[in-house]
């Protein structure tokens, strides 16, 4: 009898772990990769190259002049390109969602700006906003432009940049966010819009009412990660700007730690400005996991 | 409550697909019509356009006196039962029930007042506060009727609502349909594929075919008088049996001859044959109107093959050539596998097809 409880005992705990063995390769490959690399940035972060704890790095950070612009116009970034990009990618995507004729066409086309890296975009924008770039001279052959008189587009003040950036970045991550919404909206069954028709909606209240509640989840997932990466932007400000002129956060890593290594501030710099986006980001991940119900452990089933 | 009449109402999709084609029908008054076909037959289309989910290609819609085929859905006053419910998920049942209501700007007591009435004639009083999620699916399927009902439709229209329940449920919410249909004394539109679903719920059954209406007429019309090959062998379970057949005439009568039987007809049943001219023939029978009789009555003679008790009754199955015939007989009748069999038919029951236009013969 004993041994018989014993055998029960042992299977049962047997069962708990196999998805914990199941894990076990992604967890010494997140560990190796991922795990100890951050470990060591965040150790390195508080060590004077003395080899000392300090805190002088962060103070370093925080005390740069360039540390609140990079605040600044980073969170302008964001703000403003996940808001213009969602409303224009939840467009198109509703468009796209009706089946005109043609729509495969045009999907196919809005996708383009999406298979470009971010690189070739960068370079696509500047070859065009240079002043004798493409849209210059797409604006004068239009006639837009007199011949000779041309428009400095990378000329003047942060805002006119921080404006064009959020322009070009949006350019290129629509499709993205647009792909995800539609493929929300088409796991969406038909027949609920259509009774939302039936039981007295127009067009904006059925979209008000029931497609929008009903795509939520995916407009949370969509917008987040959206958010995660616009945090994250950097590419596309060195190649069209370059370094320093409209610093971001990002941007101020890649430039102690490529640009001007040497610097003896070039270490605590890039480390401080890591760690900074490191924790920016994974409160931005967190809150999607929070959102997205990964923490609640019930759902709302009975 | 009112009347539906639709006149030449054609459906296109794309150049070449046709999916309704002059469509024409009037459904009465507090009528209960169902719109019966194989897949594919332009049923669901023909009641799409109704709600205004679909645009007609050519033709008119009037509810009452009120042309509606170009008005926009929410316009038309009907109200639909889908066939997967499509009650709304991130709703609860008396969000659902309220929802058309609100839209109508009709004052939270009064809202209160229809949701409670509603929900109590489709029985889901107690559930108000739940989601879909947290409901079976014919209690999902309940709210859709109550969400229907609260609108008070000029019209009802239900898209195959029981072919998602499981087959005790659908039998038993049949007689509920019914009943709130009476109740609500609505006019009814319902699409369905399953013939005796059809049967037992319709006034009157409209039988479609290739987005064309082979016959309208009452359950027993379609039944006893259908009007083709089509409606005989689509309606019934076990459907009409078929014998091709030649046409004699001689001193005794008129005789309806094949390689195994031999049926003089009864002069009443010979009238029907009058105005044809043509030696060949297929002979409808249904399988309760075949009879077992003596060996010198018989018309037909031949082995049983199988036979499917059914409780209530049984099926007989016999072979003629390579057709299966099926005869519904009492279920107290010991009947082994090979044994005899002699047979006669119901002469009265009996129908004929031309083999050509695949029509019956009018009588």
């Amino acid at each position: 009898m004993a041994l018989a409880i014993n055998t029960e005992r042992r299977r049962k705990i047997g069962k708990q772990i196999v998805p914990y063995l199941l894990v076990l390769p992604v967890l010494f490959y997140y560990i190796a990769f991922w795990a100890r690399p951050v470990v060591q940035q965040l150790v390195q972060s508080f060590t004077s190259l003395e080899g000392q704890f300090t805190l002088n790095n962060y103070i370093m950070v925080f005390t740069d002049l360039n540390f609140l612009p990079a605040l600044r116009n980073t969170s302008i970034i964001v703000v403003f390109s996940v808001t213009l990009e969602f409303f224009i990618a939840l467009l198109l995507a509703l468009l796209i969602n009706r089946k005109f004729p043609g729509s495969g066409i045009f999907l196919f086309l809005t996708m383009i700006p999406m298979a470009l890296p971010a690189v070739a975009v960068g370079a696509l924008w500047k070859t065009g906003l240079t002043t004798n770039g493409w849209i210059n001279s797409l604006l004068t052959y239009l006639g837009i432009l007199t011949e000779g008189g041309k428009i400095y587009w990378l000329a003047g003040s942060i805002w006119k940049l921080l404006a064009l950036m959020i322009i070009i970045d949006a350019w290129q991550v629509i499709p993205s966010i647009m792909i995800i919404l539609l493929a929300g909206l088409q796991n969406i069954p038909k027949e609920t819009e259509e009774a939302g028709y039936v039981f007295g909606g127009n067009y904006f209240t059925v979209l008000r009412k029931i497609t929008l509640p009903l795509l939520s989840s995916t407009i949370q997932t969509a917008v987040i990660l959206r958010l995660i990466a616009a945090i994250q932007i950097w590419l596309i400000v060195i190649v069209i700007v370059g370094f320093s002129r409209m610093p971001v956060l990002v941007e101020r890593i890649v430039y102690y730690h490529e640009e001007v290594p040497r610097l003896t501030i070039s270490p605590a710099m890039a480390s401080g400005y890591t760690i900074i986006v490191t924790i920016i980001v994974s409160i931005a991940a967190l809150a999607y996991l929070w959102v997205s119900g990964a923490f609640r452990r019930k759902r709302k089933e009975v | 409550m009112t009347t539906l009449t639709m006149e030449k109402v054609t459906k296109q999709f794309g150049r070449n697909v046709i999916a309704v084609k002059d469509f024409d029908l009037k459904v009465k008054d507090q009528e209960f019509l169902v719109l019966l076909g194989p897949s594919g037959c332009g049923k669901t289309t023909a009641m799409r356009m109704v709600a205004g989910l679909e645009e007609v290609t050519s033709g008119q819609i009037f509810l009452g006196d009120r042309n509606i085929t170009d008005l926009p859905p929410r316009k038309r006053n009907v109200s639909m039962i889908f066939q997967n419910y499509a009650v709304w998920p991130h709703m609860t049942v008396y969000e659902n029930i309220a929802y058309a209501l609100k839209l109508k700007n009709m004052d939270k007591q009064s809202i209160d007042l229809v949701v409670q009435k509603t929900s109590g004639m489709a029985k889901i009083d107690n559930l108000l506060e739940r989601y879909p999620s947290q409901l079976s699916g014919g209690q999902q399927q309940r709210v859709a009727v109550a969400r229907a009902i609260a609108v008070n439709p000029d019209i009802f229209l239900m898209d195959e609502p029981l072919s998602n329940l499981d087959a005790k449920l659908r039998v038993s919410m049949r007689t509920e349909l019914k009943t709130i249909h009476h109740k609500a004394g609505a006019t009814t539109v319902f699409v369905t594929h399953d013939q005796s679903e059809a049967m037992s719920m319709a006034d009157r059954i409209v039988i479609m075919k290739d987005g064309e209406v082979v016959q309208i007429g009452t359950p027993d019309d379609v039944y006893h008088r259908s009007n083709s090959l089509f409606v005989a062998d689509f309606i019934g379970t076990p459907p009409t049996n078929f014998l091709k057949v030649v046409i004699k005439k001689d001193q005794e009568g008129t005789h309806l001859k094949n390689a195994h039987l031999n049926l003089l007809l009864e002069p009443g049943t010979a009238k029907t044959l009058d105005g044809y001219s043509k030696e060949k023939l297929i002979l409808g029978i249904r399988p309760e109107n075949i009879i077992l009789v003596n060996e010198e009555d018989a018309s037909l003679s031949t082995s049983c093959l199988v036979t499917e008790p059914q409780g209530s009754h049984q099926i007989i199955a016999i072979q003629l050539d390579d057709k299966i015939i099926k005869i519904v007989a009492a279920a107290d009748l010991k009947i082994k596998t090979g044994e005899d069999l002699h047979l006669n038919f119901k002469q009265e029951t009996l129908r004929f097809f031309d083999p050509e236009t695949t029509l019956a013969l009018s009588d």
